[in-house]
């Protein structure tokens, strides 16, 4: 998908939308912007997979019972070896690292909900929940473009 | 005798609400009496895990009414999200709609309706 009217290479920029499900196509559609060929498909799908999550989650969780008026504030930074996301909210504080670690190491197959940290963990590189202010907090998904799996960490020569 | 199969077909993004009306779609086809649910995802640009959740839930009311559901021609990105879920290991997945369409026709095991029968001739045979 070709659009002239940006620029070729857009190493950050910011995005807010209210707290509604259905801004997701929105949200997916806006990062869309990142993608370079520099960039492997499988990486750059799974990056957009945790966003995904991110951002649902920040609806469904962080903004529990709020207004679909609260602002949900999504950040991407690329950088030349990996992509920062940042998804900031109004929720309550809360302790990822404790959730993450009382995640069951083998989630029921056939259940059916309660996947979306897990996906986000096993995408990241590093994923962080903090308290910003006394009203935010920030969702931090890191992911090394290097750590690629299928074995194509050799093709990063200049030129 | 053939099983009756109906095809599902869904469009765009497969969220929660999207894949929930995909779930009211094939309880309909089983109200209908399908034996065969195939669902085809080749216009699914994306899936996140409240729509998979919404498959899962799907699959297990498909199983539950003795029928089956079998997925073909999913994306990347879908691929990715199986993967990372080992849904690998929960639907059985085809390439395309051909290829479902071979193993039908060469493999009557798939099918409810002949491998019932094939269960009816095994016990008469002990």
């Amino acid at each position: 998908m070709k659009d002239s009217s940006q620029p070729p290479f857009i190493h950050r920029a910011s995005l807010q939308v209210g707290t509604d499900l259905n801004a997701l196509g929105q949200v997916l559609s806006w990062f869309d912007r990142f993608s370079s060929p520099s960039i492997s498909q499988r990486i750059w799908l799974q990056c957009k997979t945790a966003l995904a999550e991110g951002f649902t989650n920040a609806v469904r969780h962080a903004h529990k019972n709020k207004s679909s008026d609260v602002i949900i504030e999504i950040e991407v930074e690329r950088s030349p070896n990996s992509f920062e996301i940042r998804i900031v909210d109004y929720g309550s504080p809360f302790n990822l690292e404790e959730k993450l670690k009382t995640l069951p190491e083998e989630i029921d197959l056939e259940a059916t909900g309660g996947r979306g940290l897990k996906i986000m963990h096993s995408i990241a590189d590093r994923l962080t929940y903090t308290r910003i202010n006394d009203r935010q907090n920030c969702l931090l998904i890191v992911k090394y473009y290097s750590d690629e799996d299928d074995g194509c960490s050799v093709s990063k020569q200049p030129g | 005798m053939s099983p009756t199969i109906k095809v599902v077909q869904p469009t765009g993004l497969l969220d929660g609400s999207k894949a929930n009306q995909v779930r009211r779609e094939i309880n309909e086809c089983l109200e209908g009496g399908t034996q065969i649910v195939l669902l085809d995802l080749k216009d699914v640009t994306f899936i996140d895990s409240s729509g998979l959740g919404s498959l899962v839930s799907a699959l297990k009311t498909v199983r539950s009414s003795g029928a089956k559901m079998l997925i073909c021609s999913i994306s990347d990105q879908v691929r990715i999200l199986f993967e990372l879920t080992s849904m690998d290991r929960v639907f059985k997945v085809y390439a395309n709609r051909e290829e479902f369409e071979k193993e039908m026709a060469s493999n009557p095991e798939i099918s409810p309706a002949s491998k019932t029968a094939i269960e009816g001739k095994s016990a008469r045979d002990d």
